[in-house]
C-alpha cells in the first residue's frame, strides 16, 4: 500500500537559495509549581512573597520574585502577605518590545524597591511618569487577567 | 552565596600549560541563506586550519584532534536539537568525542574554559572549539522574543520580551549613581563602528558622529539603536592544545594563562547587597566612601559580580596586578555601551563609579593605555552569540601573534565576503602586544568569562 501524504507542504519562501517556512504553532504546558500561589493571589488582589523560616539562616528579609526555597540555607520557605507599596528604583520606557509582548508600546518597565523585601521586582507603571524613589502602590488586574506576571502593576501613590 | 568561604574563592590553576594556536571565523551578516549552519562551522574550522600558517596539513591536523568543544546559545534559534552532532559529522570528526556547552551570551567563553579544562587535565591534547549562531531563521522581533525567554520566563520576559530593556533598566540606574554625559557612551558605540570599519568580518561597520548616535532612535530608554549590539548569523572557531602540540603546530602559539568564571542571579532583581569583592589593584580604602549618597548598595543594577568575579579569579591565577598596565588589548562583550562602562569597573580598569574615565582618558583606545574592542566588538562587528566569545579570543590571538593585518587587511579576504577593502584602510595591530584579555557575558550577567591570553 502507497504511502498517503497529508496534503501540507512547507512553503518555498525562495527558490535559490532554497529556503523554506518551517511553521511553529504548537504550545508549552508551562507550570508555575510552587510559585503558583504568587500568581493565584495576584488574582485575589493580594502580593505575597516568601520567606525563610529557618531561625538559623541569616536573611530574614522578604523574597518576591517569592522562592519556594531558600537559596541560602534550602529550607522550604514560608508564604507572607507584602504591603503592597513601594518606590521606584528605576525605570525605562520601552519603544520597541519584542515579539509576545502582551501590551502596545510605549510601556515604563520599572524595579520596585518595597521596605523589608530583599530583592527589587520587575514590573510596569500602569499610569503616571516614573522618576527615581517615586512612591507607589500596587495595581493588581484582577478583572480580565492574563494568568502572568503582567497581573501585578503599579500606579503612583 | 553573598559571604565567601576561603573553598568559594580558591584560584584555579592549570595541570598543565595550555595554549591557542589558531583561530578561524566567517564574515557576520544579519541574514545569511546562501550558507547553511555546518556550511558556515566549517568555513571557520579551514580558516583556523589552512590560513594559521600552521606547520601540518589539514588532514595531519584532523588526524591530531581527540576532543571537540561545540559552542551554540539558543536551539531556539538554530531550531535543530544536538546539532553539535550534526556539526561534528559534517567536519570529519566521528568518532571522537564532544560536548556542547551552554551558557547564554557566555557561551563561547564557557567554550574556551571546557577546553582549557580538557587540556590542562591531560584528558586531551589538541581540542577544537567550535561556535556559531544563526539567528536569521525569524524576524528581528522574533529573534528578541527567543533571547528574552533567556530571562526569567515566570517573572521577567513578559515584561517586554526584549533584554535591551533589561539592560536599560540597569543603565538608568547606573545613570542615576553616577551620571555619565550621553556623550560618553556614545564615544563607545562610534569608536567599535570605526574599528568594525578596518574589519573583513563585521556586519555594522560606519563612520558616524556622536551626534549620530545621540539623535538615534531609542530601543528602551535611555539606549539608542547605536548603543545596541547586533544580531548576526556567522561562526569561530579556535584551536586549543597542549604545549607539546602547539609547538609542532605552530612556531608562536600563544598561552591561556588564565580562563576563569563567574555567575550571578539570571534575575537582576535577586542580586542582594554584598561587600565588594576587591581585585589585586584595590583596597577597602578604595571603597570606604563607595556606599553614600545615591549608592546604596553593591552590585546592585550599577555592577555585574559575575565579570567581577571572573576577573577576581583569572586575575590571580595569571597574576596581573593592574590590567590597564599589565594588559596590552582588551575584548569586552560591549553589547551596550552602558554595560561596557560597567565592565570597565568590574574588570578593575577604573574603580566602581568612575568607569566613564576609562574612554574619556583616552585609555580605550588604539592610541591609549589599554586598547579596547579592535575586532569591532558585538556593537560593530558581530554577536552571533555561540561565536562571540570564541570570536574575541580568535582576533586577541591574533594580536597577541602580530597578524591583525594578515587577517584584515588582505584584500582577498575582503573580496572573499563580496566587500571592498576601504580606500583609507588603517592597520589596528597593537605593536608589540604581549598580553591580552578577553570577557564573555550572559544575560544581565548571570555568567562571565574572563581569559587571559599572553605570548608564549
Amino acid at each position: 500500500m502507497a504511502v498517503k501524504l497529508d496534503g501540507t507542504i512547507a512553503e518555498l519562501l525562495s527558490k535559490d537559495p532554497m529556503v523554506i517556512k518551517n511553521q511553529k504553532t504548537w504550545y508549552h504546558m508551562h507550570t508555575y509549581g510552587g510559585w503558583s500561589k504568587f500568581f493565584q493571589d495576584l488574582q485575589k488582589g493580594k502580593l505575597m512573597g516568601t520567606r525563610c523560616p529557618n531561625p538559623d539562616c541569616s536573611e530574614k528579609r522578604i523574597f518576591l520574585p517569592p522562592r519556594a526555597d531558600c537559596p541560602d540555607c534550602w529550607a522550604r520557605t514560608e508564604w507572607v502577605e507584602v504591603e503592597p507599596v513601594g518606590k521606584i528604583y528605576t525605570f525605562s520606557e520601552i519603544t520597541y518590545p519584542g515579539e509576545l509582548f502582551r501590551a502596545e508600546a510605549p510601556v515604563h518597565l520599572i524595579s520596585v524597591e518595597i521596605e523589608g523585601v530583599a530583592t527589587k521586582l520587575m514590573s510596569y507603571l500602569w499610569e503616571g511618569t516614573p522618576e527615581f524613589g517615586l512612591p507607589i502602590k500596587a495595581k493588581f488586574l484582577t478583572e480580565n487577567p492574563t494568568n502572568t506576571i503582567l497581573d501585578l502593576c503599579w500606579v503612583p501613590a | 552565596m553573598i559571604k565567601f568561604g576561603a573553598g568559594n574563592l580558591r584560584i584555579p590553576h592549570f595541570e598543565k600549560p595550555v595554549f591557542a594556536v589558531a583561530g578561524g571565523l566567517t564574515d557576520f551578516r544579519k541574514r545569511n541563506p546562501e550558507k547553511n549552519t555546518c556550511e558556515l562551522c566549517l568555513e571557520a574550522t579551514r580558516m583556523a586550519v589552512e590560513e594559521n600558517d600552521l606547520k601540518v596539513s589539514p588532514e595531519e591536523f584532523r588526524r591530531r584532534v581527540n576532543w571537540c568543544v561545540y559552542s551554540q546559545f539558543a536551539d531556539h534559534f538554530g531550531d535543530q536539537l544536538l546539532a553539535a552532532a550534526k556539526i561534528h559529522d559534517y567536519l570529519g570528526f566521528d568518532p571522537l568525542g564532544n560536548i556542547e556547552v551552554k551558557t547564554g551570551g557566555a557561551t563561547g567563553g564557557s567554550s574556551v574554559l571546557s577546553a582549557c579544562q580538557a587540556v590542562a587535565s591531560g584528558y586531551a591534547d589538541c581540542v577544537p572549539v567550535v561556535g556559531w549562531e544563526r539567528m536569521d531563521e525569524v524576524t528581528t522581533k522574533v529573534g528578541n522574543s527567543y533571547i528574552a525567554s533567556a530571562a526569567c520566563k515566570d517573572f521577567e520576559s513578559e515584561l517586554g520580551w526584549m533584554y535591551a530593556a533589561y539592560y536599560a533598566l540597569m543603565a538608568q540606574r547606573y545613570q542615576y549613581e553616577n551620571q555619565v554625559p550621553h556623550e560618553t557612551l556614545a564615544k563607545i558605540a562610534v569608536k567599535n563602528r570605526l574599528y568594525a570599519y578596518y574589519s573583513p568580518y563585521s556586519q555594522n561597520p560606519g563612520k558616524y558622529t556622536i551626534e549620530d548616535v545621540l539623535n538615534n532612535e531609542i530601543v528602551s530608554s535611555p539606549l539608542t539603536f547605536l548603543e545596541c549590539c547586533v544580531m548576526s548569523a556567522g561562526a569561530a572557531v579556535l584551536i586549543v592544545c597542549d604545549e607539546k602540540t602547539a609547538f609542532e603546530l605552530s612556531d608562536n602559539p600563544v598561552q591561556i594563562t588564565a580562563c576563569c568564571g563567574g555567575t550571578h542571579t539570571l534575575r537582576t532583581a535577586d542580586r542582594r547587597d554584598m561587600e565588594i569583592l576587591l581585585l589585586p589593584n584595590e583596597t577597602e580604602e578604595t571603597y570606604k566612601d563607595y556606599k553614600t549618597g545615591r549608592r546604596k548598595d553593591w552590585p546592585g543594577f550599577s555592577s555585574f559580580l559575575a565579570a567581577r568575579m571572573a576577573a577576581y579569579l583569572a586575575y590571580n591565577m595569571a597574576g596581573i596586578k593592574d590590567p590597564v598596565e599589565d594588559l596590552d588589548v582588551l575584548e569586552t562583550h560591549d553589547a551596550f555601551t552602558i554595560s561596557d562602562i560597567q565592565t570597565y569597573e568590574d574588570i578593575g580598569l577604573r574603580p566602581y563609579g568612575q568607569g566613564r574615565d576609562f574612554v574619556e582618558s583616552g585609555d580605550c583606545y588604539m592610541d591609549g593605555r589599554l586598547p579596547t574592542n579592535p575586532s569591532g566588538g558585538l556593537i560593530g562587528s558581530m554577536h552571533a552569540v555561540g561565536a562571540t566569545g570564541i570570536f574575541q579570543l580568535v582576533e586577541v590571538l591574533w594580536q597577541l601573534q602580530g597578524k591583525y593585518d594578515q587577517f584584515h587587511g588582505t584584500e582577498g579576504l575582503w573580496t572573499r565576503y563580496g566587500k571592498k577593502k576601504p580606500d583609507d584602510w588603517n592597520s589596528l595591530q597593537v605593536k608589540n602586544a604581549k598580553r591580552g584579555c578577553a570577557i564573555s557575558h550572559a544575560g544581565t550577567g548571570s555568567h562571565v568569562t574572563c581569559t587571559i591570553m599572553e605570548r608564549a
